[in-house]
């Protein structure tokens, strides 16, 4: 049975904030601006990005809220009524609760009653996790619908108070300890929604979930982005084994790290996995009309380019399309946010037929997922 | 090299994905045999993260000692290499001239590389003799024996794979190793120039990779023959180096 997402929505939360602002809302550490910053943003080339914080690093939205706020518009946006959704599969890298699920959460804000529910957790490539299990859901045939969101709110890792109260962590102990500040001017917040259906909208255009892949590299590769451990080779805590939580804290267990010497590995990975679907023909580089890559920095992009190119699998550049640079790199959400604003501001370059190639990597511990569209209209 | 420059550099290409040189435009069969050779080198290369020695870098913990296993290890090999390099030239026939030629100009570059191996071992803190009286280690005794055995074969162009291994990993270490080894342990550059010089000359290697892989690989068969000797030198040389652990005192 085909399945068809046939309606999406998203939610960035408050005014986008611009690329010299980004300090003023998660705040300088000690009151010194960092030293790291502009050579970061430079290299991302962000220029916009949403906070669900305000400029005192108050939470402004919850996550929860996110994922409701871009599921209504969804649902708002559907020609299906809202009761017809028999699962709701939520992804993030960390609900507002550590447990339950944040799918129970979102589920009991959009009041959606005796849904089945799946929460997802990784890093990037969660929502793809979600996607692929309700597609199969629904390829089952055990629902007629199914509502797939990703929502991300990683400020709240991310400001000043964090790395302040970090006071026995390698980023007090370093003058500058890249592998703890890197991704705190690359994320930001916000959420996507996608509707799957087992029959296409009946008006506009609806894209039908042709495949998904995932090829996932952990039992080679050491952990490259994670929250949990104090980033120090020969200590195995994590922020659990701690007496207290607020030694883990303290020991910089808490703070977000990313090992970039390792972030090569992630784009190898990528190109290695696409020549793999290239090499079982499920996929060919000059049949994708539109490329839908997360990338988490503008930097990343050219390599990826220049990787493909040389591989002989190159996709021409003008069939990439991104919104990284103005709605900011949100993670998990990233993808659905990219398919929302790319089939609403594109209808003169998307048409029936188009194939549509989405690539979303995970630094984490480096899971490559891929995910194939066509464009279908009733 | 500091974090800060990997983030916004990248880090370097390794030679395997360098990708073709301009002005070289291969044939149907050579490109889809380079397409198999970039994954059998993906694979290789992200299992080499899984070999003890070599994941303490990508941890931060490899240390001088870890220096001296490597090279003391890694010597038998260099030193084989150049004897399989030659014999691979001696079982060309006349139709393969070219070839010899590239093969013969390519082991003379590095016949004497291991002495540049040996004095790095002394910068680092080994013993002259250690190293000078160091056996093959089981992987090295298996990938020589393997390589000996395919150069002797009539025209063995198969041979072409484990170059592409062989030449990516010199690239990789030192564009990746070098820098880093001498930043975790605090060596000199003098104990890393076997790396950093191999790297340098293999690029000018990979030119001429690509020119013969374009007239040699011009069917099925070809593509075949390179690609699983290809797969057989990066599973060997990857025992070569696991089995590096078993040396540490």
């Amino acid at each position: 049975m085909s399945v068809y997402i046939t309606s999406t929505g998203r939610f960035l939360p408050g005014p986008a904030i611009h690329v010299e602002d980004v300090e003023k809302v998660l705040g300088a550490v000690h009151g010194k601006p960092s030293s790291l910053r502009v050579q970061i943003q430079k290299a991302n080339k962000i220029q916009t990005r949403h906070y669900a914080i305000d400029e005192n690093q108050q939470t402004t939205h919850s996550n929860t809220e996110m994922a409701t706020r871009a599921a209504e518009e969804c649902l708002d946006r559907a020609f299906v009524g809202r009761e017809k959704v028999g699962m709701l599969a939520v992804a993030s890298t960390q609900g507002d609760l550590p447990a339950p699920g944040m799918a129970s959460m979102v589920q009991a804000e959009l009041d959606l009653p005796e849904i089945e529910i799946l929460t997802t957790h990784g890093i990037c490539s969660s929502s793809i996790m979600a996607l692929k299990a309700a597609w199969n859901s629904m390829r089952l045939e055990e629902h007629d619908a199914a509502l797939v969101l990703s929502s991300e709110l990683a400020s709240r890792l991310l400001k000043k108070q964090r790395y302040e109260a970090a006071t026995t962590s390698t980023f007090a102990a370093k003058r500058i300890d890249f592998s703890t500040e890197f991704l705190r001017w690359m994320l930001s917040d916000g959420a996507g929604a996608l509707l799957l259906q087992n029959k296409p909208a009946p008006k506009g255009l609806s894209l039908r979930i042709d495949w998904i892949r995932g090829f996932s590299h952990a039992h080679a590769l050491p952990t490259c982005m994670s929250v949990g451990s104090a980033g120090r080779p020969e200590d195995a805590r994590t922020w659990q084994d701690y007496d207290t939580y607020a030694e883990a804290e303290q020991d910089g267990a808490l703070l977000l790290r990313q090992d970039v010497r390792l972030l090569d590995n992630l784009m190898r990975m990528g190109v290695d996995g696409y020549l793999r679907l290239v090499e079982e023909g499920v996929s060919k580089p000059s049949d994708v009309d539109h490329f839908l890559c997360h990338y988490s920095s503008h930097h990343f992009r050219n390599k990826i380019l220049e990787m493909l190119n040389k591989a002989g699998v190159g996709i021409p550049e003008e069939k990439w399309w991104t919104n990284l640079y103005t709605r900011g790199n949100t993670g998990c959400a990233s993808l659905f946010i990219m398919l929302d604003e790319f089939l609403r501001t594109e209808e003169l370059s998307v048409k029936e037929g188009d194939r549509v190639l989405c690539f979303v990597p995970e630094s984490g511990r480096f899971n490559t997922t891929y995910v194939h569209l066509t464009v279908v209209s009733q | 090299m500091k974090n800060g420059e990997i983030a916004i550099e990248g880090g370097s290409n390794t030679s395997a994905e360098e990708g073709v040189p301009e002005g070289i435009v291969l044939n149907e069969h050579a490109q889809v045999c380079l397409q198999q050779l970039l994954r059998v080198w993906l694979g290789f290369e992200r299992d080499l993260s899984k070999v003890p020695l070599l994941r303490r870098i990508d941890l931060g913990t490899y240390t001088a000692e870890d220096h001296q296993v490597f090279l003391r290890n890694i010597r038998q090999q260099v030193i084989e290499g150049s004897r399989w390099i030659t014999r691979t030239a001696s079982s060309f026939d006349r139709d393969h001239a070219e070839i010899r030629s590239t093969i013969i100009s390519h082991a003379v570059d590095e016949h004497r590389d291991y002495e540049m191996l040996e004095k790095d071992y002394v910068a680092s803190g080994g013993e002259l003799n250690d190293i000078l009286s160091m056996e093959r280690n089981i992987g090295s005794e298996a990938l020589h024996g393997f390589l000996m055995h395919q150069s002797s074969q009539p025209n063995p162009i198969d041979l072409l794979g484990a170059m592409w291994i062989i030449e990516g990993l010199g690239e990789k270490m030192a564009t990746s190793w070098s820098e880093r080894i001498q930043e975790l342990t605090g060596l000199g550059e003098d104990s890393t120039r076997f790396m950093a010089y191999h790297g340098h000359n293999d690029s000018e290697h990979m030119e001429r990779f690509y020119a013969t892989l374009d007239s040699v690989c011009v069917n099925d068969v070809a593509v075949n023959r390179i690609v699983k000797t290809a797969k057989v030198v990066a599973r060997l040389y990857r025992l070569q180096l696991e089995e590096m652990e078993h040396d540490l005192k």
